[in-house]
Parts: structure tokens; C-alpha cells; sequence
């Protein structure tokens, strides 16, 4: 009987601390993933363990292209169903998202000159959890408070203009960039056309050139004007 | 080489050839530390930024060395309007001793072109040949466009009240691209030309010396020599060679600009695959 009291007692007690405690918040850490506190912590301490400086080329991870990495990938479609830029809470309702990292979904958000060469993670400038849409209009994001609350925490002074700059440019070359971006993409092909045009002439010129004139003797010594070769 | 003792003609003067090694030594800085930052996520880049004190000292120095090139620039419009012969302006601007590419430039290039394959004889080049016209205004209107995206850069806060922020993003490739193209042309194009070529191996000493060899330059360049002997004025322009310290000089200068810029070339394209672009 008095085991019984106890062992009731206890799973009692087991059962109100899980409903009155509050909930483990792992996204709301500062920063989420393991990855990039690792990361932080090499950089502040400046200590590397030997495996883990390889050179950056060799990533453990291989990717096929057009499929997306995980174990419940989060459906493109509905992605571009759902509207999610003026959300209070911009990753409401996506499965598993306590356990997810950033960049399990914005991979090519991972690749611009802030978050590579900088090494600023993402809650750095998107902030803590909850994350809201860039259009929401309390969101440090949304471009009215961008540059006072954003950018200026390291440029100082910052304007609305000046936050325009695209942090997260898109790959220039492509063809989608032509919607998103058009000054950029005409700017980057006009520059290539520039570059691959000087090349396409002067490699075989200089090619032809340096040939040519090992089979011209260096005349010498001469008092009249004369032609080589 | 000869024994004459004005054996060589006179081709550049001396502010030229100061121009010329102040600009050799501030484009391999540019490229050194440009570079340095770009290739950051390599072991190569990670040791050129080392030489100039790392990834943020590296930008300081380009920027520096940025606004002493725009200042050279500046300069040396300033020089152009002086050494403009405007008592015969404007028909001294298309003349054979101006750099203004001419009609005749295009000929020469596919004269020459017939000539390496053996189709014509080689055209009778004046005092420029077209590719060093081309040299020219390729640095001319590559400073304009790197120095221009270089200050928009270097000044973002200022920049953005120009022009939208956005632009900063169009800027940074246009930077990018050109910078590339600069580096590649001189360190392929250039080098060759000046060092490797028969005619000119192991250097020309032109643009240090101030001065090319006589029978090179009537060999090569036959209008030139021959609109100087018709003129009567090809003694005055002829020099004797310069003292055997100031060519050793001359040889190291030019050689380390040419090691320099195969190392930055070279490491470049090796590692290339292995940035974020």
C-alpha cells in the first residue's frame, strides 16, 4: 500500500514538473547550431583540432543536385504556396523546426561574403527565435528599421539606401538573376563578354606571335631600314 | 651589344618610366592583396594575406594603394593635357607619335596576323604598334572603372547616398571581373610580349632604360626610323647605353614583377575552384 502511495506520488510529481516546467527552447538559443558555435569557438579561441583543418575544399558532405538533403525535406511547392513574409513567426508550422539548423533550408544563404568571410551567423542579423517575416511590420528586418536596427550594429551610420545592398547576392551568372537582380546580371555578362572578348583575340594572337618569331631570324647590324621575316 | 656608343633610341622619358614603376608596383600591391582577401578561405590566400598582416590590414593597404593609383590617374591627365602638341591640334592627335588609336592600327593587326602565318610581309610599324595602344588605353579605362567601383566600395555609407545601396552589389563584380581581366592580361599577355618573345627575350629594357636598341627598333619598327632619318632628327634622339649596375637593376625590377605575377597568376587559378564566388 505504501508503495503504492509512493510510486503514485512520484509518477504525480514526474507529470507536474513536465507540465509546470517550462518547455526546453532549443531554437531560442542565440545560436542554434552546433556547426557554427563550433565555429565561433575555433575563431575566438583560435584552437583547431587536427582533423579539422583540412583544407575547405574536402567537405564531408556530398550533395546531388535537385535533391534536397534530410529526412522530411520541406515541400518546395508548398513553400511558394504558403506566404510567409509578413508572419509574426516566419517558420510557423514547419515540422521538426527545434531541431533543424538554418542552413538545412537556406543553403545558398550560407554563401555570401557576411556569413564566409565575415564568419556572422545568421541570428546575428535575423535575431533570436521567433524569426519574423522581413515584411512584418514589427520585424527588425523590414527595410523601414533595417538599417538602424540591422546594419548599423556594425556600419555605423547606415542609411535605408545603404541597406539595400544585397547580403545574400545572387549567383550573377544566372539566369534566374536576370528577374531578380537585371542590373546585376547584364553588369556581369557585359564584364565577361569584355574579359572573353580580349582573351578569344589576343591568347591567339600572342600564341601565334611568340611562334612566329622563332622562325625569324633577329637580323643584326644593318644600316637600312628592313622587314623581319 | 654595339660597340657605338649611341646605339640606342630614345623612347620614353624619365617621368614615363617613373610613371611606369610606380603603376607596376601599385598594380602587383592591388593584385597581391586583393587576391589575398578573395582566396581567404584557402591555405594560399590565407598565407598572402599573412605578408600584408592579415584580412583586415590587407584592405587597408588596397585601399591606400587604390587612392595613390587614382591620384597617379589624376596625374596623369593632368600630364596628357601638358604634353598635348596643341600648336597642332588637332592633327597632331591622329599623328604617328600619338597613341590615339587610328585606322591604321586595325591594319597592322591583321597585316601582323597574315605575317604569322606566313600570308604577307610584316607590316611597317611607326612608333606604337597597335598592342601597345592597346596596353595603354586597356590601363586607361581600367582605371576609370577600378577606380571608380574602388572608391563606391571603399566608401559605402558615402556611396549609398549616390546611389542606391543595391549598387555596392553591381559594383563589387564589376571590380571583380575587371580585376581579373588586368591581372590575366598582364601577367599572360603583357609579360609575354616584353619578356618572352624572341625578339625581346630575356627583356625589354624600354620602358626602364628609357631606351631600345637601334637596330632592333629599324628592324622592327622601320616607319618610325625611317620618318626620323627623312626629318633629319634620328641623331638627336639617339642615347648611349645606360651603366651595367642601372641594366642589372632593370632585370631584377622586371623579373620580379614577372615572378610576382606568375605566383599571384598561377596560385589564382589553382585555387579558383575552391572559393565562394
Amino acid at each position: 500500500m505504501n508503495r503504492f502511495i509512493c510510486s503514485t506520488t512520484s509518477a504525480l510529481g514526474i507529470i507536474a514538473a513536465l507540465l509546470l516546467f517550462p518547455e526546453i527552447t532549443y531554437s531560442a538559443e542565440e545560436v542554434a547550431s552546433a556547426l557554427r558555435r563550433y565555429k565561433e569557438r575555433e575563431v575566438s579561441t583560435g584552437y583547431y583540432e587536427e582533423y579539422e583543418v583540412l583544407p575547405r575544399h574536402q567537405r564531408p558532405m556530398v550533395g546531388v543536385p535537385g535533391v534536397q538533403r534530410g529526412i522530411f525535406p520541406y515541400s518546395p511547392s508548398a513553400a511558394r504556396v504558403r506566404i510567409r513574409t509578413r508572419l509574426a513567426d516566419s517558420h510557423q508550422g514547419i515540422k521538426f523546426y527545434k531541431r533543424r539548423r538554418c542552413e538545412d533550408c537556406h543553403v545558398k544563404e550560407t554563401k555570401d561574403i557576411h556569413t564566409i568571410r565575415a564568419n556572422l551567423t545568421c541570428r546575428q542579423c535575423h535575431g533570436g527565435e521567433p524569426i519574423a517575416s522581413i515584411e512584418h511590420y514589427y520585424s527588425s528586418m523590414n527595410p523601414i528599421r533595417r538599417h538602424a536596427a540591422v546594419c548599423s550594429k556594425c556600419h555605423e551610420g547606415a542609411s535605408a539606401s545603404f541597406a539595400s545592398y544585397v547580403v545574400h547576392t545572387p549567383n550573377p551568372a544566372m539566369a534566374a538573376t536576370k528577374k531578380t537582380f537585371p542590373v546585376l546580371f547584364y553588369a556581369f555578362w557585359i564584364m565577361v563578354g569584355v574579359a572573353v572578348g580580349t582573351f578569344v583575340v589576343f591568347l591567339p594572337h600572342t600564341a601565334l606571335w611568340g611562334i612566329r618569331e622563332l622562325f625569324a631570324a633577329k637580323e643584326k647590324t644593318t644600316s637600312e631600314p628592313k622587314q623581319h621575316g | 651589344m654595339s660597340p657605338n656608343n649611341m646605339a640606342r633610341i630614345k623612347r620614353f622619358t624619365p617621368l614615363q618610366r617613373i610613371f611606369h614603376v610606380l603603376l607596376m608596383a601599385a598594380f602587383l600591391a592591388q593584385g597581391a592583396t586583393g587576391l589575398a582577401r578573395m582566396y581567404i578561405e584557402t591555405p594560399w590566400g590565407k598565407k598572402l594575406s599573412w605578408v600584408f598582416g592579415g584580412y583586415e590590414s590587407a584592405l587597408t593597404i588596397h585601399k591606400y594603394v587604390g587612392i595613390f593609383m587614382v591620384c597617379g590617374f589624376l596625374l596623369h591627365v593632368l600630364y596628357l593635357v601638358a604634353a598635348i602638341d596643341w600648336r597642332r591640334f588637332p592633327s597632331s592627335l591622329f599623328g604617328p607619335d600619338s597613341l590615339l588609336p587610328h585606322g591604321r592600327d586595325i591594319k597592322h593587326f591583321f597585316l601582323h596576323f597574315g605575317w604569322f602565318l606566313g600570308i604577307n610581309k610584316a607590316p611597317q610599324f611607326d612608333r606604337w604598334g597597335y598592342w601597345e595602344k592597346f596596353d595603354y588605353w586597356a590601363v586607361f579605362w581600367g582605371m576609370v572603372i577600378m577606380g571608380s567601383t574602388g572608391l563606391l566600395l571603399a566608401y559605402p555609407l558615402a556611396a549609398s547616398r549616390l546611389m542606391p545601396g543595391w549598387g555596392l552589389n553591381v559594383a563589387f563584380w564589376i571590380h571583380r571581373i575587371e580585376a581579373i581581366l588586368a591581372m590575366a592580361h598582364v601577367f599572360l599577355i603583357h609579360f609575354f610580349i616584353a619578356h618572352l618573345r624572341r625578339h625581346n627575350f630575356p627583356m625589354d629594357r624600354a620602358m626602364f632604360e628609357g631606351s631600345a636598341d637601334l637596330d632592333d627598333t629599324r628592324h622592327e619598327r622601320p616607319s618610325w626610323i625611317a620618318r626620323l632619318d627623312k626629318a633629319g632628327t634620328l641623331d638627336s634622339v639617339l642615347v648611349p647605353e645606360a651603366k651595367v649596375y642601372r641594366r642589372v637593376l632593370f632585370y631584377l625590377l622586371g623579373y620580379t614583377a614577372v615572378a610576382l605575377g606568375f605566383f599571384l597568376l598561377i596560385g589564382g587559378l589553382v585555387n579558383s575552384p575552391y572559393i565562394t564566388w
